[in-house]
């Protein structure tokens, strides 16, 4: 990961003032909307903006210093950073082919164009269009958790209009989907048909799991006993916790498959990929130690070795 | 299809990080427009507008006077650039 201090060009013991200073004079300089098109501009904002996301506050810095920024806050640095995650649409790329404002903006000054908007052409019976004009189509949007989205649901919106409205949201269903409604989106003008309602789908990341085709996989932490006797420990899955066989001898990074865990995908069902995480004692003390290094002596390993 | 995706105002709120009191001044303001005024629905374009305006005065320290002066322009320049985009058969 790039150092967020680099990034914004200060030192480690700069203070809060100053970070804020190099973020927006950053910022001014390279904010999209000043710089329209230019896509190494959108990158280096998006990359200044995360970077004093992560130590821009008194706490978020405290914690970066400490080593302990979230995970999740980490990973949409470095995509951040890799210039593939857009932290949100710049108001230029929202304008740029339909722009409801920069085209208020130019009908202003473009008076065919509005007449022609107003009534559907110049000539005879230019009205009769304006007055059957089909409803438009309305795109609206629902959370759903990862489980709901891997098992299947039912859930209820209330559309702006007040009407409820019943989303059946089948099993395994991907992010980014829409769901169709037919006639349910903007009432039409005249003998025009209604407009449909689209629910696009956006899926709540869970801090357990996380999908991949039809498996999902997750981590669980083992002891360093448990990893070495083997062991019975209980392991969430998507249908509550069950418990798993940790074979002797397991390492950080072995892979355990939990068969019929995992996405559910019309008759069948994909895995559950559980990675291994073998985690040491916090606090270690001298009796402790001294037990293990007559063990270490008494039975020596060395990981470096191939076998 | 690419339909414009229509949010509420507290959606827009945790989205944008901002609170609903100066979304709500914005619209009084008529700095922004939202696609469905009647419902109070916001879609992409209205959310980053309000995410612009709250640069403008955050971050570049830009009084509210000066803001519909420079939301004009940068409508003016996206318009513009828009008209002279190859993809619109304006110049290269």
């Amino acid at each position: 990961m790039e150092d967020p201090y680099k990034v914004l060009g200060v030192s480690k013991n700069a203070t809060l003032a100053e970070i804020k200073k190099a973020y927006r004079s950053f910022a001014k300089k390279h904010h999209p909307d000043l710089n329209p098109g230019n896509k190494e501009a959108e990158a280096k904002f998006k990359a200044v903006s995360h970077a004093f996301d992560l130590i821009g506050t008194e706490e978020s810095k405290a914690k970066f210093d400490r080593g302990e920024t979230d995970d999740q806050q980490r990973h949409a640095y470095e995509e951040a950073m890799k210039g593939q995650r857009a932290r949100q649409k710049s108001y230029y790329n929202t304008q740029q082919d339909t722009g409801r404002y920069s085209d208020q903006f130019s009908e202003a000054f473009d008076t065919e164009g509005l007449f022609d908007q107003l009534f559907g052409g110049r000539g005879s019976g230019r009205t009769r269009h304006a007055n059957h004009q089909a409803g438009e189509d309305q795109l609206y949007q629902l959370e759903v958790d990862f489980k709901e989205a891997a098992l299947g649901t039912t859930k209820v919106i209330t559309l702006p209009t007040g009407k409820r409205l019943e989303v059946k949201i089948p099993a395994g269903i991907e992010e980014g989907k829409k769901l169709k409604f037919k006639g349910l989106g903007g009432a039409a003008h005249g003998k025009g048909a209604a407009g449909d309602a689209y629910v696009q789908i956006s899926i709540k990341p869970s801090e357990i799991f996380r999908r991949d085709g039809q498996d999902i996989h997750s981590e669980i932490p083992v002891s360093f006993y448990e990893a070495l006797l083997g062991a019975e420990i209980p392991v969430p899955t998507l249908d509550g916790q069950i418990l798993m066989k940790i074979p002797s001898g397991a390492s950080t990074g072995s892979k355990l498959r939990l068969k019929n865990k995992g996405i559910v995908a019309g008759e069948l069902r994909g895995n559950q990929i559980v990675t291994i995480k073998v985690v040491m004692p916090k606090n270690v003390d001298i009796a402790f130690k001294d037990e293990i290094l007559t063990l270490s002596q008494k039975y020596p390993y060395d990981p470096r070795i191939p076998t | 299809m690419n339909l414009p995706l229509r949010k509420r105002i507290e959606e827009v709120c945790k989205d944008c990080g901002i609170e609903e009191e100066i979304i709500i001044q914005f619209m009084k303001e008529e700095w922004i427009h939202p696609i469905d005024p009647e419902h109070n629905m916001f879609d992409d374009e209205d959310m980053a507008r309000i995410s612009l305006i709250e640069d403008l005065r955050e971050e570049f320290g830009i009084n509210d006077e000066a803001i519909p002066v420079i939301l004009h322009l940068i409508d003016q320049l996206n318009d513009l650039h828009r008209k002279l985009s190859p993809k619109t058969g304006g110049f290269t």
